[in-house]
């Protein structure tokens, strides 16, 4: 790897993204070689498909770099910046097609297994992974599904309403305590949200 | 539609921060969000927790066509916005001609063999303070352990596979803004090989001091700060330390 090309990888995000705003692309593949698995993990969670799932990491990632400056620290992490566009993306597009996909489970059997890569930043990234499902586990059902349906499905309140024969209110109702057990849990434990 | 107030944002921040609001509620809430810009941080915050969700799904590898196919329209976007957004020194090369180039680039030859000649000098001062430096650091080194010890500063026991072989490891505080690796009773490691710390914050690891291991005690500055770290982490890397760690933690800790 060039000098140049190693610089990169010893670069904070934040630094990495000021330089994307700059039309830097080495500075920007180094922030895809990092993200990007995040990123298409949650892409194919929400669209169930691998070629739409490629196609919503790319508009994303390419959005990611069209827009660098709107990025705003204050607001959390360059990598929750990254996801939050995937996942807005997402909604976006699974809203605009006129049937819905209804294969997230059969996908999640049949998914391949990650590919083995960078021990270190995998037994990290598994290690927080493991903290988000195990905040997520201490959800009852019927809270986890109402997230889950709103979250990567892209359904509104009160479709979720409609599809599962509940007043609106509960709908809100388990969203609110759902989003809260979350933060109770980090807080429990004496842990800030991770952002 | 009810008109957003106070009441109605409270009703609908959850939905909103899932995606949950259909697109005319969404525009409204986004619009009150602007009118009352105090409220912004109480959303960020609960829109951190409903980002977790972002992790929850099962890890999947995106294909290296994906990042070629990115990398593609990077690339030939990346040109054009450098060109557009030139700087001084480019857009006063538009007003020289060819000739004048030529002479510019003669001139810059001769400063840039004399700017080489006294960044050489600059260079080797620079190492002789670095090694004067470094000599000064090895015996602060000794005195700060034992300070810290003798204050009970806050320590961080690192834990791990090497761990529960019976290695030591902890980070010793000594202020604010530096720590100490203290080491014992770690496994061998080859010449060829070294231990090398990592400050990870925000999943992004910064190299942070390398150490040999041997059955004695070691001590190893850290040399970025930890206060912001989400972890602090010890791997087994080629001699002479990696920028990005190539194998598994083998102590670890959880700030």
């Amino acid at each position: 790897m060039p000098e140049r090309g190693r610089q990169y990888l010893i670069l904070a995000d934040e630094d990495l993204i000021s330089l994307v705003e700059t039309a830097d692309a080495e500075a920007f593949a180094t922030l895809y070689d990092r993200h990007s698995r995040a990123a298409f993990s949650l892409a194919y969670r929400m669209m169930g498909e691998r070629q739409a799932s490629e196609d919503l990491a790319q508009d994303a990632f390419l959005k990611v770099w069209r827009s660098a400056s709107s990025y705003r620290a204050e607001r959390g992490s360059v990598r929750t910046w990254i996801l939050s566009i995937v996942h807005n993306r997402g909604i976006d597009q699974i809203r605009s097609q006129a049937s819905r996909r209804r294969r997230q489970e059969e996908m999640e059997a049949s998914a391949p297994r990650s590919q083995p890569s960078e021990a270190f930043a995998e037994t990290w990234r598994n290690s927080q992974r493991e903290q988000v499902r195990e905040a997520l586990g201490t959800l009852p059902p019927e809270q986890l599904k109402i997230l889950e349906l709103a979250y990567f499905s892209g359904y509104t309140h009160m479709e979720i309403s409609n599809l599962l024969d509940l007043p609106l209110g509960t709908v809100k109702g388990r969203m609110r305590l759902g989003l809260k057990k979350i933060r109770d849990y980090f807080e429990s434990r004496d842990a800030a949200v991770p952002r | 539609m009810s008109e957003m107030n106070n009441e109605r944002f409270e009703d609908l921040k959850d939905a909103y921060v899932l995606g949950a609001l259909p697109e005319e509620e969404r525009l409204s809430f986004d619009d009150y969000l602007t009118a009352h810009p105090e409220r912004q941080a109480e959303i960020d915050e609960l829109g951190a927790v409903a980002g977790l969700l972002a992790f929850y799904p099962q890890e999947q590898e995106p294909s290296p066509e994906l990042r070629s196919r990115v990398m593609e329209v990077v690339e030939a976007e990346a040109e054009p916005r450098r060109v557009s957004g030139r700087s001084t020194f480019g857009r006063v090369g538009d007003f020289l001609s060819i000739r004048n180039l030529a002479l510019g680039a003669a001139a810059l030859l001769v400063i840039g063999l004399l700017s080489w000649n006294v960044m050489l000098q600059g260079q080797v001062e620079d190492l002789r303070g670095q090694v004067e430096d470094a000599q000064g650091q090895v015996q602060d080194l000794q005195a700060q352990v034992e300070e810290a010890q003798e204050q009970q500063n806050p320590t961080i026991e690192l834990e791990g596979s090497w761990a529960d072989q019976g290695a030591n490891a902890q980070v010793l505080s000594i202020n604010k803004n530096q720590a100490i690796l203290v080491a014992k009773d770690m496994p061998f490691v080859p010449e060829d090989q070294t231990c090398e710390i990592w400050v990870i914050s925000n999943d992004v690891p910064k190299p942070s001091g390398l150490f040999q291991p041997d059955p004695n005690t070691t001590a190893t500055p850290i040399t970025n700060p930890i206060t912001k770290a989400d972890v602090i982490a010890v791997t087994v890397e080629p001699a002479g330390g990696s920028e990005q760690p190539t194998s598994a933690p083998v102590l670890l800790a959880k700030l």
